[in-house]
């Protein structure tokens, strides 16, 4: 049992797998207590609940629309929300419910993965440039601030730019991982170069412990606490991010549709239409706020200082 | 001396592999040839190409080539090339930024230096109800998107215009008087300025606020406070003397990345207001797939960041004794 | 309440105000501090009283957690907001609980002043030494900026800082740590206070430097004419400066006496405990150490009775019914002791090794071979390691070497221990790491079971590690948070390729081995103390079998009590397995203690080396008998008689150049040779001389010259 090999998969969510093999007891005690010091925060026991609802919203809210997202009504252009238009019509006929139901789950899609995607591989590079002193970590270094020398937000709209169609989003959340992941991983290097300094890894060097293994075994899982909070918070700025693009024309096109693109669908049209920006705009305040309410009440359960507070 | 010498050298190496990698990026995702295949009518073949040649833009020449025709441009005549309407970028850019900076100064003072103050002032009421409200608020700002905040002031200002029955905020551009009276220009300049001044200064003003809270309560607890108190200083007075200062060099590091960014621009916010800045330049020159004009833009603002790294070093040496020193 | 009322009554009967004729100037009755915690309230402090009168100097010792430091913070009002203090404390007459801010302030700098542990981070690093000198007396005087110069300078002369006037003007991070502790003392006597609060003012400094600093406190207190608290978990420390002791335990005051009294004959088992738990750095003698079994209660759920109950070894029943008071122990009204058998036991005059039952040390394997029949498992030879000196960020550049091993010779023999001692900045760990590493050094030679690590291939550099093992200093940070005990102890026999039945067997074996129970393989570090911890990570060590173990100060984290037990263990470890140890420590007395053989380095050399018993008893090199002098003794008696040598200045900068003997700068023998001698000492490096006891000294002390100046003033 106490070999299960951690899997580098594992690194998105460290504390689960490393917590995986022990005995239950000291699981449950950890989880419980992390579970606990979150519930006690009223902000962030509300902001689960609102993501939940948006959750649930972009997965039932196609099933209960009257409307697809492309079956365009034309018997009601830019029409006030009504009965049958639940968050009225675009100048398009365009159903905004079923527009915000979809542009939801795509944003969500967008921002979740492109986050689960930077935390792993700044994780990865970042730990790795902290851990091989010497030339790797000069050129590693110099490799990272180079990268950060053109902001990344340019390079980003340069490449989703020329992605078009059904697939674009996926493009959208590659590039934005591509360029995304550079500071994240300096920030995971300034922290693995104090975790590096901790006798436990100079331990395992010693012993003869191969690189790799210390990275997985003891640099990753103890920056887990980090990633966690990281990704969590990683989903609002890639939310942010994609809205932007999608808004200025650049990220998710027709006839894909998300948050940002019915923005910029509504932004021409706020003096006659104020519905086709209000709906978005309130589910796109109401996701990041939700996840930046959870990251928040994560860093606070998840406090690395107050790890060694119970004793035998 | 030699130190920043070298330094700089570094710098400069640094920003000539970051552009030339923006380059080779550029030149692979755009497809200037398709502006002119989408024209009605579509003009011939031979003229496209002789068009795209003569911006060095023309994907039937090898990519290596046309890059070192236009580095050769750039480091022997300083000629950043042509757009594909054979427009010259290096003219372009110049203007736009202008039009950037009128945009950004004032937001940027107002932002950091509210910012700064709230962050304190939230900071020594740790946990009482202007901690928590005023926290409450920047962490809201600072997670609603751009676009959503920019379109909600200019909701606002245009519900406030009609309420009022006359146009107090301008929501396009940054001038509509013609005139030469000073003081109407000035107050023209000022009715165009105040929305996209708010927005920018709540972006800039919450992230101040936020970290400047979080590096005070951090020098705030340390033992050098505690000494100034076993002094005889009041625990007021000892923060303010004491913890203050050495809280305000990190964000000193972050000033000068700011101040940066008043020369770039604002994409969105330009977007929304209208306003001919760098930051709007840019999204037109990738929607027109303007190879060119994307790889100045971001070689300026690759070179904002730099300076800017240079001006946060020189900061902080300023600041605090223990690197002027060492 | 109840509790705390008869527990203050009789204390507060005891202590006499006015007892020599004056008044106390610093009078706490029943002081009872709390906090709120995540766990519950934590109890800190529960009814401490103590009188300070002018010009003494009282003692208060205990083991981290005790209380002592929330004592001394809440005698300053210097602690959190959410701390509950109750009680009374009364400065010259005046209640100073229960004032404002604003108004404790006009007290703090002023009638009372504090030194705090860490001189590195007690000072703003933005400004001046002068500024925040000039601060305290601007605070409290009104003086003129001429002024407030002249006793600027006149405060840094008198705590012993060179050139004081140009001194003013540079930042704290341009002195050393001795100094910056120097100027904390010059902050605090500015304003001549009534009162002097040092709580733990030398534990983050060398010793020599702790000897200076010491000697500076004292200067301090004579010229202020101040009262003195001097909080310490440092058994000489107290030895030597104070008037009185309280002992504290778990919050309480468990023993108060004079200084004499409580060393000669100390009424309360946790005092005899500690005092037999710490070793002896004056003595030769083999006795086994005392250890204390258990772990100090947690100040959230205390157990009923006497806190020290589950720990004591002559506890009854009635001990686990309430907690004792602070009451008078028959036979010396001075002496308080909180505990219901104190009379019993100060009658009969027990000491410690009858209260505490001492196990037998294991006999040793190799007792019988002497040291020359004994293999080498290391040999060092001409060690040397230097680093490029850069300054600057991104882009380094070279403007020096720092020598921090320079020629560096010694060996280790099978199932002997080897001491490198030194303070910081000697050398000491470089050297360790240099060895870990298995790799060619950068000048001289390792060897490694005869085996030049040079020119090992790589699969057999990797068997190698097998022989060569490390137990680090921190129990906090050298076992992996995330990993259950068994998988730490696991990793180094996963590495050399045991299957999984062998790991299993051995894993239980070891926890054996160090004390610790098998079951609990499947806890976590956090879960266990810190000498558990240790004991852990010296399991983890001896996994695979190894000839050899590096020690990096593996007690000195530790408080007394536990110390004793990790070191007999260690005692037992290699008299049974006939493991060699080489053992890093800067604690002499741990040391003397703990090993065959010392080797002394100073910036980088060995300038003394030999059986511990000669190096302590004749030391030859006139760096080694100053170290040894400035180390305290647990004994207020030999304190006071003994003469001390006080080295001058700091350890000269390693990047220093320096072409002569490496100590001349401040070698107390130089400084008496005529200038024709001194000039030798001053070009010409030494070079370790001598038999089995080698020095590196040009003129070293011997039987024959013992012509040493003993006090540098």
């Amino acid at each position: 049992m106490a070999d299960t090999e951690l899997t580098l998969a594992g690194a998105t969510a460290p504390d689960v797998v490393a917590d995986e093999h022990d005995g239950d007891l000291h699981r449950t005690g950890r989880l419980a207590l992390i579970v606990r010091r979150f519930v006690r925060r009223p902000s962030a026991v509300v902001g689960a609940f609102l993501l939940l609802f948006l959750i649930a919203f972009a997965v039932f809210g196609p099933m209960v629309a009257n409307w697809g997202y492309d079956e365009p009504d034309f018997l009601a252009l830019a029409q006030a929300p009504s009965a049958e238009h639940w968050f009225g019509t675009t100048t398009g006929g365009s159903d905004v419910f079923a527009l915000v139901a979809r542009g939801l789950s795509r944003s969500l899609l967008i921002g979740v993965l492109s986050s689960l995607a930077i935390t792993f591989v700044a994780a990865l590079l970042g730990t790795m440039v902290a851990f091989f002193e010497g030339w790797f970590e000069r050129v590693g270094m110099w490799v990272l601030d180079t990268l950060l020398v053109i902001p990344s937000f340019l390079l980003i709209a340069m490449i989703t730019r020329s992605a078009s169609g059904k697939g674009g989003w996926l493009v959208l959340a590659a590039a934005l991982t591509a360029f995304g992941w550079v500071g994240y991983a300096r920030v995971l290097r300034t922290l693995t170069l104090s975790l590096r300094e901790l006798d436990y890894v100079h331990a395992a060097k010693y012993m003869g412990v191969g690189p790799f293994t210390i990275i997985r075994r003891h640099l990753i899982p103890n920056l887990g606490s980090v990633l966690i909070i990281q990704t969590v918070l990683g989903v609002v700025a890639a939310v942010n991010s994609e809205t932007a693009l999608s808004f200025l024309g650049l990220g998710v096109k027709a006839p894909d549709v998300s948050l940002g693109t019915i923005l910029q669908a509504g932004q021409s049209v706020v003096l006659t239409s104020p519905w086709v920006l209000l709906a978005p705009s309130l589910f796109l305040v109401a996701l990041t706020f939700s996840m930046q309410l959870i990251g928040d009440g994560l860093r606070d359960a998840i406090d690395p200082y107050s790890r060694s507070g119970g004793k035998a | 001396m030699r130190f920043i010498l070298r330094r700089l050298a570094n710098y400069v190496v640094m920003l000539f592999v970051a552009t030339s990698l923006t380059y080779f990026m550029a030149s692979f995702f755009m497809d200037p040839r398709s502006n002119y295949l989408a024209r009605n009518p579509r003009p011939p073949m031979a003229s496209i190409d002789a068009s795209l040649t003569a911006a060095n833009i023309n994907d039937k020449t090898p990519v290596l080539e046309r890059y070192w025709h236009w580095l050769v441009g750039v480091v022997t005549r300083w000629d950043w090339g042509l757009s594909p309407t054979q427009e010259p970028v290096s003219g372009a850019i110049s203007s736009r930024i202008g039009a950037s900076v009128q945009l950004m100064t004032l937001a940027t003072v107002l932002g950091i230096v509210l910012g700064i103050s709230i962050g304190v002032y939230t900071a020594i009421r740790q946990y009482k109800w202007q901690d928590r409200v005023l926290g409450s608020l920047s962490t809201f700002f600072l997670v609603v998107p751009t676009p959503v905040l920019a379109l909600g002031v200019v909701i606002a200002a245009i519900w406030i215009n009609q309420a009022l029955g006359f146009r107090l905020f301008y929501v396009t551009g940054l001038h509509s008087y013609s005139g030469s009276n000073f003081w109407l220009k000035l107050s023209d300049l000022g009715q165009h300025l105040v929305l996209p001044t708010i927005v920018l200064s709540i972006i800039t003003g919450v992230t101040y606020h936020l970290t400047q809270r979080t590096y005070l309560l951090d020098t705030m607890n340390a033992d050098y406070v505690r000494t100034a108190r076993a002094k005889g200083l009041p625990l007021m007075t000892a923060i303010r003397k004491h913890a203050l200062r050495p809280s305000l060099i990190p964000t000193t590091v972050q000033v000068a990345f700011t101040v940066a960014g008043v020369f770039t621009g604002a994409v969105i916010t330009e977007t929304v207001f209208a306003i001919n800045g760098l930051g709007r330049y840019f999204i037109t020159s990738i929607v027109q797939n303007d190879i060119n004009a994307s790889v100045a833009i971001a070689a300026f603002a690759g070179a904002c960041t730099l300076v800017a790294a240079l001006l946060a070093d020189v900061a902080v040496a300023w600041i605090d004794p223990r690197v002027r020193l060492s | 309440m109840n509790a705390i009322v008869t527990a203050n009554e009789p204390a507060d009967r005891l202590i006499r105000p006015g007892e020599f004729g004056v008044d106390p100037v610093l009078s706490v009755r029943d002081l009872h501090v709390s906090f709120a915690s995540e766990a519950g309230t934590v109890r800190a402090v529960r009814g401490v009283s103590f009188d300070l009168l002018p010009g003494r100097t009282l003692g208060i010792v205990g083991e981290s957690g005790s209380g002592k430091s929330v004592t001394s913070l809440s005698v300053m009002g210097l602690l959190d907001a959410n701390a509950r203090v109750e009680g009374s404390i009364r400065l010259k007459g005046r209640e100073l609980l229960g004032l404002t801010e604003n108004e404790l302030s006009k007290y703090r700098g002023n009638d009372m002043a504090m030194v705090f542990q860490d001189p590195l981070s007690a000072l703003t690093p933005v400004f001046t030494i002068g500024d925040q000198l000039a601060e305290a007396l601007d605070l409290h005087q009104d003086l003129s900026r001429k002024q407030v110069r002249d006793r600027s300078v006149e405060l840094l002369d008198l705590v012993g800082i060179p050139n004081p006037a140009e001194r003013l003007k540079s930042f704290p991070h341009q002195f050393s740590g001795g100094m910056r502790q120097r100027v904390m003392i010059a902050i605090a006597i500015a304003n001549n206070p009534d009162v002097i609060i040092a709580d733990e003012p030398t534990t983050a400094l060398d010793v020599t430097i702790q000897a200076q600093v010491l000697d500076v406190l004292k200067t301090a207190q004579r010229e202020t004419g101040a009262a003195v608290v001097m909080i310490t978990h440092d058994l000489g420390v107290v030895a030597g400066v104070a008037d009185d002791v309280l002992v504290m335990y778990a919050g309480r005051p468990v023993e108060k006496a004079s200084v004499d009294q409580l060393y000669a004959r100390p009424a309360m088992p946790y005092t005899m405990g500690l005092l037999g738990a710490v070793p002896r750095p004056d003595r030769g003698e083999n006795r086994r150490l005392v250890p204390i079994q258990g772990t100090p209660p947690s100040l959230v759920d205390l157990p009923v009775g006497c806190p020290f109950a589950p720990r004591c070894p002559v506890a009854t029943d009635e001990c686990r019914v309430a907690e004792p008071d602070l009451v008078p122990v028959a036979g010396n009204e001075d002496q308080l002791a909180a505990c219901i058998r104190a009379d019993e036991l100060a009658a009969q005059g027990v000491t410690y090794d009858q209260v505490f039952t001492v196990d037998e040390s294991a006999p040793s394997v190799l007792a019988d071979v002497p040291r020359a029949e004994r293999a080498p498992v290391l040999e060092v030879t001409d060690l040397r390691k230097h680093f490029p000196l850069t300054k600057g960020g991104i882009l380094r550049r070279t403007v020096g070497a720092v020598k921090a091993v320079d020629g560096v010779t010694f060996d280790v023999r099978e199932g002997e221990t080897l001491a490198l001692v030194g303070e910081s900045g000697s050398g000491k760990t470089t050297t360790l790491l240099e060895i870990l590493k298995l790799e060619a050094p950068q000048g001289g030679t390792i060897a490694v079971l005869g085996k030049n690590v040079a020119e090992l291939p790589r699969a057999e550099r990797r068997a190698l590690r097998r022989e060569l093992q490390i137990v680090f200093q921190d129990p906090m940070s050298s076992l992996d948070p995330r990993l259950p005990v068994y998988d730490v102890l696991a990793e180094p026999l996963h590495v050399h390729g045991w299957s999984k039945q062998r790991i299993n067997d051995r894993i239980a074996e070891l926890m054996k081995l160090v004390g610790l129970n098998p079951d609990h393989v499947d806890r976590f570090p956090s879960q266990f103390s810190g000498g558990q911890r240790q004991r852990i990570a010296i399991a983890r060590a001896l996994a695979v079998e190894p000839k050899l173990v590096v020690l990096d100060e593996p007690v000195s984290a530790l408080d007394v009590s536990i110390q004793a037990g990790v070191i007999n263990l260690l005692e037992d470890i290699q008299a049974t397995l006939s493991v060699a140890f080489l053992f890093v420590a800067h604690d002499l007395s741990v040391i003397r203690h703990a090993s065959a053989r010392v080797a002394v380095m100073y910036l980088g050399q060995v300038v003394e080396l030999g059986d511990t018993e000669a190096v302590f008893t004749a030391p030859r090199h006139p760096y080694t008998r100053a170290l040894l002098s400035a180390v305290p003794v647990p004994d207020p008696q030999v304190e006071r008689t003994r003469e001390r040598i006080v080295l001058t200045g700091d350890l000269p900068s390693p990047a220093a150049q320096i072409t002569g003997c490496r100590f001349a700068s401040r070698c107390p023998t130089r400084a008496l040779l005529p200038p024709e001698k001194q000039q030798r000492c001053d070009t010409e490096l030494p070079v370790l001389t001598g038999q089995d006891h080698t020095v590196a000294c040009h003129f070293p002390v011997s039987p024959e010259n013992p012509g040493l100046p003993t006090k540098e003033n």
